[in-house]
Order: structure tokens, then sequence, then C-alpha cells
């Protein structure tokens, strides 16, 4: 704990390292994110950049918090996109149709223009700017220094957070939960009444009609005198019509 | 490791906790009421709290003293209680619209946002009553919006900016009829949203590393003292001001609007249009007054550029729209443009005139909308405007309310909306921004054609076999027609009380 | 090496998060984008905290963080309700709103 708090101020050659090494696998999480034509290959991708971060949050002397990012956006927040990825389905993956043509190449031209300004102004601006370090507001260690913050100077804003956990708890299970009505749950006894009710078939239905020119489940099956077994007909599918050929007997009766 | 609570001026707070306290209870009394009496629980609920609440504003108003309060996170001052105030009195009106349940079997919310759309079972529960979630929903945003106009530090903004997001977009998706549309509403406005308010959040990060500080005061006086370079502080002010004119519907960053007051159902649609307007006014206006007041040299003219092109793009897309709810949503962003403009003349009367006109326009927003709700036939409401035609002589009534609420629209005299627009152009003159009250009069005019083709349409055309039917509105909605309508009239009239109201809220406190 | 460094990150990050918006038609992956652009903004908020001495930044990562949570939950449900009718994710299918 006290060497990572000993870094604040300057830079060590240590942290450097760190840096150069992972802020480049920070740049190719976040490429790979936007670049990944499969959905679940992004959030894999962005998982990366997120541990970077973590790391650099650690070294910049906050432990804590880049414990947090590691353990609750990384681990639960992510995990939680992944989630929904799957209930998805994986092909929920992205056409390569462009709706408004040239909007790629423009907004990538536009992108990479608005990253450079971006880019060499913050560094000039910022790089003119001392760094203090946080070994003074850590003293009394980072996770108390920031409770200490958290519950004087943000207790408002700290308790005001749990309206939008309620909000979301709320929202989720207005859009996702199917409240079931007690009169439309079917009891055992029911359903067996319903089954062998005078005008309903108790057995199980005939299966599709084998051939040996087709099996599909869409070839009716024929009852003995050669018509057609409605009940092996599903409703969804259409129905293949036989030829001749098809149906007739093959090689038994000659 | 001791410290201390820091003091918390509970009085100055109520306000906000009872609308907090007021939606957790509306929670669980949808957790533990049965459902046929969730309903009745919840409407009697929320407008009681609300009421509380505007109890606590007019004390506090009247109590006159100026507070900073709960560590420096919430300052409570007159502009902020007017705005609170307006907050609350609009909300009122915007919960009758959304506890309308006579027009429509259930009123306007789905029974079950989770059944899929277009399928048997929500063919099923077509005619059963709408979720109740919708009331603590509303309580909650309202209260972010209270809170976003009263915030003394931009991590409580963004914190507020939030709380009241969230539930905004959740309510979106709700509609009854046209489930598809509202869903993808919903979608629309999140992502933008959330787009939007990561810019926000970076910008108060620039900030943060300029001035080493995020509260307002700290900020206004980096702004001059700070010895880093200025370039942090223009990126920061730029991000944080793309996430507010996001919230308030500026062009280029309006194309949500169209899109999510269409889908929207209309209650919420009117909600958006009064009270989020106000709320996100309040919050630009604390932070281009309070924090950013001496660099306002930096962003006037490009703010000023922005609110030139929001006034003409949504006069002249106005012009083109056959939609009533996106017609009055076209109106919405133009008159976004005519409030940056009274914002930008950075003086006393355009602190008090945009403040009285995001309080006319509320009230007139509320009203058309009404109307939009009562204008039905058997698929519900009928919102092409080839539909409208005729209605004048179905029923004289509400045709000509509506013409009266257009003619507001439009600025005619004697109307709230001639005395709003005449304020915040005469401020804009007098803050030097005399090149913008120029575009704004021509932006008006441009603006008019549309308003009064409806009225034209409404009055002139020969009713055909499907014009729909104007529905007898419910208590509840016409008790917010006419608080509108009575609003937009005495506010044209006999603006003095309420000019004398935001000329005695004064100035932000620092 | 000075910690201006990683504000360039941050500024590269966020600029990619943003194109990502831009460029992407799969609402989560936009969303991802989104999500990338806020963990960009609390990169830049530790390092000033930091540069200033102060803990604010990093508790206002902390509440980024939370705020983040709460909105996932409410995206991802309301993606999730516009999927189950579609079937599709994606943001071009989702065209019944034109003027």
């Amino acid at each position: 704990m006290s060497t990572v708090l000993a870094l604040a101020g300057e830079v060590t050659t240590g942290e450097a390292a760190t840096f150069y090494i992972l802020a480049p696998i920070a740049l190719i999480g976040a490429i790979g994110m936007v670049w990944a034509r499969n959905a679940v290959h992004s959030a894999l991708f962005l998982v990366l950049t997120m541990l970077s971060l973590g790391v650099f949050y650690i070294l910049q002397a906050g432990p804590f918090i880049g414990m947090v990012q590691i353990i609750v956006y990384t681990g639960a927040i992510m995990m939680l996109f992944l989630f929904v990825l799957m209930l998805i389905g994986r092909d929920a993956s992205d056409s390569l149709i462009e709706t408004l043509r040239g909007q790629r190449t423009v907004a990538l031209l536009l992108g990479i223009g608005f990253a450079g300004l971006l880019c060499t102004g913050l560094g000039r601006a910022v790089g003119s700017m001392t760094s203090v370090g946080l070994d003074e507001a850590n003293a009394a260690g980072n996770t108390q220094g920031i409770a200490r913050d958290l519950f004087t100077k943000y207790v408002f804003a700290f308790e005001v957070t749990s309206a939008l956990l309620i909000t979301a708890a709320v929202g989720a299970m207005l859009l996702a939960h199917v409240e079931k009505v007690k009169a439309e749950k079917v009891t055992q006894l029911e359903m067996m009444r319903a089954r062998f009710a005078p005008g309903n078939y108790p057995a199980p239905k005939p299966g599709p009609g084998v051939f040996a020119a087709t099996n599909s489940v869409a070839a009716p099956g024929l009852l003995p005198d050669r018509t057609v077994a409605g009940r092996s007909l599903s409703a969804l599918v259409p129905t293949r019509e036989l030829t001749e050929a098809e149906a007739a007997p093959k090689g038994t009766e000659k | 490791m001791t410290f201390k609570l820091p003091a918390i001026d509970y009085l100055a707070l109520a306000p906000m906790l009872v609308l907090f306290g007021a939606a957790c209870a509306g929670v669980l009394v949808d957790a533990l009421v049965p459902r046929e009496w969730r309903y009745h629980v919840q409407v009697p609920l929320s407008l009681v709290a609300l009421l509380a609440s505007g109890g606590f504003v007019v004390a506090l108003a009247n109590r006159k003293e100026h507070v900073v309060t709960a560590g420096s996170a919430v300052v409570i001052d007159g502009p902020g209680l007017f705005l609170q105030g307006s907050i609350v009195v609009l909300g009122i009106v915007a919960l009758f619209l959304v506890a309308e349940r006579r027009l429509e079997p259930g009123g306007a919310f789905v029974a079950q946002a989770a059944v899929v759309a277009g399928s048997e079972a929500d063919r099923k529960q077509m005619r059963k009553p709408g979720v109740t979630e919708v009331y603590p929903m509303m309580l909650f945003a309202l209260a972010g919006m209270m809170l976003f106009c009263s915030a003394n530090d931009l991590l409580t903004m963004f914190v507020a900016l939030e709380v009241f997001s969230l539930p905004l977009y959740l309510l979106c998706a709700l509609a009854r009829r046209r489930r598809l549309l509202s869903q993808e509403a919903a979608v629309k406005y999140f992502l933008l949203g959330a787009f939007a308010s990561a810019f926000f959040l970076y910008g108060v990060a620039m900030i943060y590393g300029y001035a080493g500080k995020v509260d307002f005061r700290g900020i206004n006086e980096a702004v001059l003292g700070s010895s880093n370079s200025k370039t942090l502080l223009l990126i920061g002010l730029a991000m944080l001001a793309i996430g507010l004119l996001f919230k308030v519907a500026a062009v280029p960053f309006h194309v949500w609007t169209p899109d999510v007051y269409q889908g929207a159902p209309t209650p919420i649609t009117a909600f958006m249009a009064a009270c989020t307007k106000v709320a996100a006014f309040g919050g630009l206006l604390r932070v281009l007054y309070v924090a950013f007041e001496r660099s306002s040299w930096d962003f006037r003219p490009t703010l000023g550029v922005i609110a030139a092109a929001t006034m003409i793009v949504g006069a002249v897309l106005a012009v083109t729209q056959t939609d009533i709810k996106r017609l009055l949503a076209y109106s919405s962003v133009a008159n976004a443009g005519y409030l940056l403009t009274g914002t930008l003349s950075m003086n006393r009367d355009g602190l008090k005139y945009t403040m009285f006109y995001l309080v006319a326009y509320g009230f007139t927003v509320l009203a058309a909308f009404a109307i939009v709700m009562l204008v039905r036939d058997s698929d519900g409401e009928a919102t092409h405007l080839a539909r409208w035609a005729g209605l004048g002589r179905r029923s004289p009534v509400f045709a000509s309310l509506f013409t009266f609420l257009m003619l507001a629209f439009a600025g005619i005299p004697l109307t709230s909306g001639f005395t709003a627009k005449f304020g915040v152009f005469a401020a804009a003159v007098g803050g030097n921004m005399t090149w913008l009250v120029i575009i704004g009069v021509l932006s008006s005019m441009i603006l008019a054609f549309p308003y009064l083709r409806v009225v034209v349409l409404m009055w002139l055309s020969v009713p055909g076999d499907d014009t729909p039917t104007v529905s007898v509105p419910g208590a509840f909605t016409a008790a917010a027609l006419f608080v509108g309508v009575a609003m937009t009239l005495v506010l044209g009239v006999a603006p003095n009380q309420a000019l004398e109201l935001v000329n005695d809220a004064g100035a932000f406190l620092r | 090496m000075d910690p201006s460094y990683y504000i360039v990150l941050s500024a590269a990050l966020f600029t990619i998060g943003a194109v990502g918006v831009l460029i992407r038609r799969n609402a989560i992956v936009v969303f991802m984008c989104i999500e990338l652009m806020l963990n960009a903004a609390n990169l830049a908020l530790i390092t000033f905290s930091r540069m200033n001495g102060s803990l604010d930044g990093q508790i206002m990562a902390f509440f980024v963080m939370v705020v983040a949570a709460a909105e996932v939950v409410i995206g991802l449900a309301i993606i999730m309700s516009i999927f189950r009718t579609r079937r599709s994710a994606s943001v071009d299918d989702a065209n019944l709103l034109k003027y």
C-alpha cells in the first residue's frame, strides 16, 4: 500500500514503464471494440481497456477507485453487457451496409481530426501544469480520504444516488417482468380434463410422412387408404404437395 | 479518524426531500397495495407530495434567506426557488394529464410493458389499467429536476442530471398504443442522452483539471485567477455546453426531439416539453451566470451562433411537418432558441425574462398537448395534421382553445407568448445581442406560418368522414387544459404579478 | 514522461468512443462505446485529481461508476424490450420514426 501511495506527484520509471506497456493495450482494446464485427468480441475488447485503466488508477495513488474499477465496472457492469448479448443471441452482429452513404468515412475522418486537435490541445495545456500529488490528501489512507469527503462534502449527492438505484431496479422490473395472473395458471387436473374432453384427440399426433424421396416435416403422413392424415400437418409449415410418383408405393407390389 | 457531518438545512432541502420520500413510498405502494387500489392511492399521494413540496418552496421564498447547504452541494437562492416552484406547478399540471383515465380505458400507459408488442397477450391487455409505476418515476424525475436547478457543484449537477433523465427514458417506453414507436423513441432518447451526458462528464473533468475545484464559486474564481492554460477551460466549457444543449434541444443537438416527442406517450411528451425545458435552462443559466460569467466573451459568440441556428432550423423544419406532435416538437426547438437568446444577454433582464418565458411556455405547451390528447378516433390519438381538417366545425370550443394556444405560440399580443418573447428580445438588445434579436424576429415570422396553417386547416376546411371526434375530457384533463389556457391568458393580459415574482427572485447566489 | 500523458490517452479513448457511437449500428455496441467515453472521462478525472492534489476527482469517478451502473440497467432493459419485439438490435432497423 505505502509503495503505491508514495508514487503520487512525480512519475517514476516503474510507472512510466507500466504506462508504455498498458497504454497501447488500452488503445488496442478501444479500437478493437469499435472494429470488431461481433458484439461479444467488442465487449471483451472493452474489458481489456477497462482493466488497463484500473491499473492506471492504482498507479495514480487511487488504489480504492482502481479496485472498484476492476471489480464493479469490469466485473459487474461489463458482465451484464455480456449477459444481455448472450440472451439476445450471437447473431446480433453488425451489417456492413451503410444506411447513409459515406457516413463511416466522414465519421472516421472527423474523429481523427477531433482526436488530433483534442490530444495536442490537451497535451500542451496539461503538460505545463505542475503535479501536486496526492501524498497529503492520502495521508490518512486513500480509502479513508475518500470516505471523509464522500460523507461530508458530497453526502447529499451520495444519498441522491439511491434514487438512481431505485429507478434502475423499478425500470428493469417494469420492462422485463411479466406478471402471471392467477386465473391463467392451469392445474394438472384441468389439463387432464381438457385432454380427455369430448372432441379432443388425446393421443400423440401422427408424424410426417416418410417416403423414399422425402421425409421433410412438410410432407403429410398418409392414412392406410392413402388419404392425407390432417393431424400430421403443422399449421406453421406450408404443406408440401406430393407428386403422384412420390406418393406411389415403390417396389413392394412388383 | 473522526469527521463531522456538515450542517444540513433540512428546510432548504425539504421541497426535494418530500418528493424523494413520496417516490420511495410510491414504489412501496406498488409492491404492497392490491392492483385495483394502486391508482387510487398513487394519484393522491403524488398530488399531496407535489403540493407539500410547493408549500415548502413558498415557505422558503418567504424566509428570504439564501443559503448554501449540505456541504456546499446545494444552493437555495431566489432564481433557484423560482425555478423549483415552476417545476412543481408545471409538474402538477403534467400529473393531471398522466392521471387521465377517462379518454382511454386504463389511461395512456401500457398495462405490462414487458409483454411483447403486438402479441396475443398484448391485445388482451389492451383494456387493462395502465402501470402505476409512472407516478413514482415522475416524482423522481421532478425531484432530480429541482436538484438540477439548485446544484452548487458540477458533481451534484451530474448526479441530478441522471436522476431526472433515467425515469424519463423509462416513461418514454410505456405508451399503450403504438408501442413499437414508443420503445423506439425510448432507445433513441436513451442512447443520445447517454452520449450527451458522456460529453457533459468529460467537460466536468476538464474544468476540474483547470480549476482544481468543481463548485461554481471555485470555478468562478479560477476563471480569472488560475495560472493553468485556458485551452483546458475552453474545451471543458464546450463539452459541458454540449451536454446541456442536448437537454435543451438546441440545434445541432436537437435530432432526438421530434422522434421522442412523437413516440412517447402524449402526457409524457407534455411533461418533457414543460418541465425538462425548465430544468435544463435552469441548469444552463446557473452554469453560465454563476460559474462562467467572467468568460462570457469566450462563449457568447459561439452560443449565439447556436441560438441563431436553433431558431432558424426549428422554425423552417416546423413548416414542413405533417404531424401535430412533430410540429410541436420543432416549435419547442425554435423556442429553445428564443430562450437561449434571453440567456445569452447575460444581464438581470435576461435572467428575469428567460425564467418568465420558461413558465409561460410551459403552461401553453401543456395545454396544447392536452388538446392533442383529446382529438382521437378508434385508433387512439389522431395526430396527423390532415385529420385535423375541419375540426372547428366539429367542436368549436376546443378548436377555439387550440387556436388561442397557437396564437400564443406565435407571440400575438394579449397572450403570454407575446410578453415573454418581447421580454427576452428586449433583454438581448440590452445585452448587445441585437443581431440575434433580428434573427429571432425573422424566425418568429417563419414560425407563425405552421401555427396559422393549423388554425386555417381547423376552421376553413370541411370535416370529412374520417375527421376524428374531440373526446369529452375527464376532470383531470379538463383541469390541466383550464389551468394551461388560463395562465396563457393571464400572463399575457396581466403579467405584472408574475414579472414582480421573477424580479423579486433577484440574481443567483454565488 | 509526466502525468499529461494520461490525459492524452484519455482524449484518444474518448474520441474512439465518440467515433464508435457514430459508426456502429448495433445498439448494444453503441452503448459500449458510450461506456468507453465515460471511462475516458474517469481516467482524466483521476489524473487531474493527482495533479491538483485533491481527492475530488477520485470521488467523482466513483459517482460516475454508480451512475453508469444504473444507466446500464435501464439502457439494457430498454434495448431488450425492443429486441424482443423486433428480433434485432440494429439502430437502423428502428426506423419507424422518420420525418
